[in-house]
C-alpha cells in the first residue's frame, strides 16, 4: 500500500498539533476500526455474519480490566487478553459453525448474550450493571511510562491497530486466507480439493475474534472503565453497520467505516439527539444504493478514470 | 399456599406470557417463511403499534379502539416499507435484509421518540379487566386471563386461515418454492407484501397487549426483539408450530426460573437455544440442513 506511510506519519505526528479531546476521538476511531476490521474477517473474508461479535470485545475488556486492577502493565494487559480471548474462541468458534448462514448469525448472538447475562448478574466480580471502574494505565514493562499518558496511549494504540491491520493483511492473503475465500466462494469445490471447509470457518472466526478481543482490551485501557453496555447485541449491529458502511471484504474499507461512524455518531449527537435517525437511514441507503460500501465506490471510481486513462493511451498508441 | 397452587398460578402465568410472545413471534416467523427475512426491525414496530395504540385509546377514551388501531398502524408502516424499500431488495442475497432492516429498527425506534417523547406511557383498561379471577382460592389477575383467551383466539384464527383457506395454501406454497408458485400463475409479490403487512400486525398488536403489563417505554421494543428471536430459532424458522411451542419454552423457563432461581432465568433461556441449535440446526420443527 502506497498510501499506509503518509497515513501513519500524519497519524503518529497527530497528537503534536491537535487539542487533547481529539486525540481522544481519534483513539476511539482507531479502537472501533480495529474492532471492525476484525469482524471483516469472518463476514468478509468468510461471509460468516456474526451477530454477537460482542462476546470477544466485551471479555477483552473485561480481563483488561482485572489485569490492570493487578497492578500489571498495559501491554502485559493486551497480551493476555488477546491469549485468553484466542483460547475462548475456539470452542465457541467450533460449536457455532455446526450451523450456517441465520442460524450462525443467532447463535453467535446467543452466545453474546449468555455474556451479556453472566456480567450483568454476577455481581461480586464484573461488578454487575455499574461495571467495573477505578483502575488506572500502569507503568511498565521494566518501569517504562510512555504508555500511561493520553497521548502515550494513543501511541500504543496506533501501533498495535497498524501492526495487526498488516497481519490481517497478510492472513488474508496467504494459503490460509485464500482457501477461506475459496471455501466462501464454492464449499463443495472447495472440500472436493481437499480443503476441510468447517476447520477453515473455525480459523477465519478465531482469527476475527482474536483480533475483536485486543480491540475490547484496549477500549478497557482508553476509557478505564468497562460495564455491561459493551456486550449489549446493538454494539455488534453498530460494528456491522460500519463494516457495511465501509465495504466488506477489503479490510481497510471497514476502518474507513468505522472512522466515519464515529464521527458522526460524534459530530450528529452534538447537534441532535436523534442521531440513530440519521444513522438508520444513512445506512438503509448505503445498503440499497452502494451494496459494496464507501470503498466500492472509491474502487469503483478508480476503475472508471483508469479505464479511461488506458482508452486515452491506446487511442495515443494507434494513432502514430 | 400449597405447592401445586404455587405451580398452577406459574403455569397460567406462562400462559399468559407465552400468549404475548407467541403474538410476537408469529408475525416473525410468518415473514421468514415466506420471505427468509430475518426481520430486526419487528421490535421496533410492537414499540410504534404499542404506542400508536395507546394514543388511539387515549383520544377516543376506549381501550377496544387502541386494540384495533395498534395493529393497522403496525401494519401499514410495515406495508410501506416493504412497497418502498423491502422490494428491490429481493434479488439480492438473503444478508442485506438483516442488515436493512437493521438500520429500519434503529431509524423507528428514534421516530417513536421524537413522536412521542421519552415518558413511558400506560392505558386505561376496561372496568371488568381491572379485577382479580379466584383459581383454586389464589388471585389471579382478571388481564392476564384475557389475554390468555385472546391470545388463543387469535392464534387459532390465523392457524385456520394458514391451514384451511385457500391463501393460506398459497403462503404454504410460496415459503416452499416460490418459484414454482409463480410459474403457477400465482401473484408472489402481493402475497408477499400482504404476509408481511400481517405479521408486523401482529407486532403491533403483541406491542398494546403489553403495555398493561410492562407500561409502553422507549426500548420496549430492543427488549422484546431478542426474546422473540430466541423463541423463533427454538421452534424452527417459519414454523408456525414451532414458534407457538417456542413461546411456551420460553415463557415457561423464564417464569418458573424467575420464581426459582431469579438470577440464572436470563443465562438458562439462552442455554436452552443454544442446545437446541447444536443439536439441531433448524430449530425444533423447521427444516433441518
Amino acid at each position: 500500500m502506497k498510501a499506509s506511510i503518509p497515513v501513519l506519519g500524519l497519524l503518529a505526528a497527530a497528537p503534536f498539533v491537535l487539542p487533547g479531546f481529539q486525540v481522544s476521538l481519534l483513539t476511539e476511531i482507531l479502537i472501533f476500526a480495529l474492532f471492525a476490521m476484525s469482524l471483516d474477517i469472518q463476514m468478509g473474508y468468510a461471509r460468516m455474519f456474526s451477530f454477537g461479535h460482542v462476546l470477544t470485545y466485551g471479555v477483552g475488556a473485561y480481563i483488561t480490566a482485572f489485569a490492570l486492577m493487578n497492578g500489571w502493565s498495559v501491554p502485559a494487559a493486551i497480551l493476555v487478553s488477546f491469549v485468553l480471548v484466542t483460547l475462548l474462541a475456539v470452542p465457541i468458534g467450533w460449536l457455532c459453525t455446526r450451523a450456517s448462514g441465520v442460524a450462525f448469525a443467532m447463535l453467535t448472538l446467543a452466545f453474546a448474550q449468555l455474556g451479556y447475562a453472566i456480567v450483568f448478574k454476577w455481581n461480586s466480580v464484573t461488578g454487575g450493571s455499574d461495571g467495573l471502574t477505578g483502575f488506572v494505565r500502569n507503568a511498565g514493562p521494566f518501569g517504562f511510562e510512555g504508555f500511561v499518558s493520553r497521548e502515550g496511549f494513543y501511541w500504543l494504540t496506533l501501533i498495535v491497530v497498524a501492526g495487526l491491520f498488516f497481519v490481517a493483511k497478510g492472513f488474508v492473503r496467504s494459503a490460509l486466507g485464500t482457501a477461506i475465500v475459496a471455501v466462501r466462494e464454492n464449499e463443495r469445490r472447495a472440500s472436493a480439493v481437499g480443503y476441510e471447509p468447517r476447520t477453515l470457518r473455525v480459523v477465519a472466526f478465531v482469527a476475527s475474534n482474536s483480533l475483536a478481543g485486543v480491540a475490547g482490551s484496549l477500549h478497557a485501557g482508553f476509557l478505564l472503565f468497562v460495564s455491561p453496555e459493551i456486550l449489549h447485541w446493538m454494539l455488534s449491529g453498530h460494528v456491522i453497520m460500519a463494516v457495511i458502511l465501509g465495504g466488506a471484504g477489503t479490510l481497510i474499507g471497514p476502518m474507513a467505516g468505522a472512522a466515519l461512524f464515529v464521527l458522526a455518531h460524534h459530530q450528529l449527537s452534538a447537534v441532535t439527539d436523534s442521531w440513530p435517525l440519521v444513522m438508520g437511514v444513512l445506512f438503509i441507503t448505503v445498503v440499497i444504493a452502494a451494496p459494496k460500501g464507501l470503498w466500492g465506490i472509491k474502487t469503483s471510481l478508480q476503475s472508471v478514470f483508469s479505464s479511461r486513462k488506458e482508452k486515452r493511451m491506446e487511442a495515443d498508441n494507434v494513432t502514430p | 399456599m400449597g405447592s401445586w397452587q404455587v405451580w398452577l398460578n406459574l403455569a397460567l402465568n406462562t400462559l399468559a406470557m407465552a400468549s404475548l410472545l407467541a403474538m410476537l413471534t408469529i408475525g416473525l416467523t410468518l415473514i421468514f417463511g415466506i420471505m427468509r427475512i430475518m426481520n430486526f426491525a419487528h421490535g421496533a414496530l410492537y414499540m410504534f403499534g404499542a404506542y400508536a395504540g395507546i394514543s388511539a385509546a387515549h383520544f377516543f377514551e376506549n381501550f377496544w379502539v387502541g386494540l384495533v388501531a395498534a395493529p393497522l398502524v403496525a401494519g401499514l408502516i410495515g406495508s410501506v416499507f416493504e412497497l418502498s424499500l423491502l422490494r428491490r431488495l429481493y434479488k439480492r442475497d438473503p444478508s442485506s435484509f438483516l442488515l436493512i432492516t437493521f438500520g429500519w429498527a434503529l431509524a423507528l425506534s428514534e421516530l417513536t421518540r421524537l413522536i412521542w417523547g421519552s415518558n413511558t406511557r400506560d392505558v386505561q383498561l376496561p372496568e371488568f379487566l381491572t379485577g382479580v379471577l379466584w383459581v383454586a382460592d389464589e388471585p389471579f389477575p382478571m388481564y392476564r386471563a384475557f389475554l390468555i383467551v385472546f391470545g388463543a383466539v387469535a392464534l387459532l384464527s390465523l392457524a385456520f386461515i394458514i391451514l384451511r383457506s385457500r391463501l393460506g395454501l398459497l403462503i404454504r406454497a410460496i415459503s416452499q418454492n416460490a418459484e414454482m408458485t409463480h410459474a403457477l400463475g400465482v401473484d408472489v409479490g402481493v402475497i408477499r407484501s400482504l404476509t408481511f403487512a400481517v405479521g408486523c400486525g401482529f407486532a403491533g398488536l403483541g406491542g398494546y397487549l403489553a403495555v398493561p403489563l410492562i407500561t409502553g417505554y422507549i426500548g420496549m421494543g430492543s427488549a422484546a426483539i431478542i426474546d422473540s428471536f430466541v423463541i423463533v430459532m427454538i421452534g424452527g424458522m417459519g414454523s408456525f408450530i414451532g414458534s407457538a411451542v417456542g413461546s411456551l419454552l420460553v415463557a415457561g423457563t423464564q417464569t418458573f426460573g424467575n420464581f426459582y432461581f431469579p438470577d440464572f432465568a436470563l443465562v438458562i433461556t439462552y442455554i436452552l437455544m443454544i442446545c437446541v441449535l447444536l443439536f439441531r440446526p433448524g430449530g425444533l420443527f423447521g427444516e433441518q440442513e
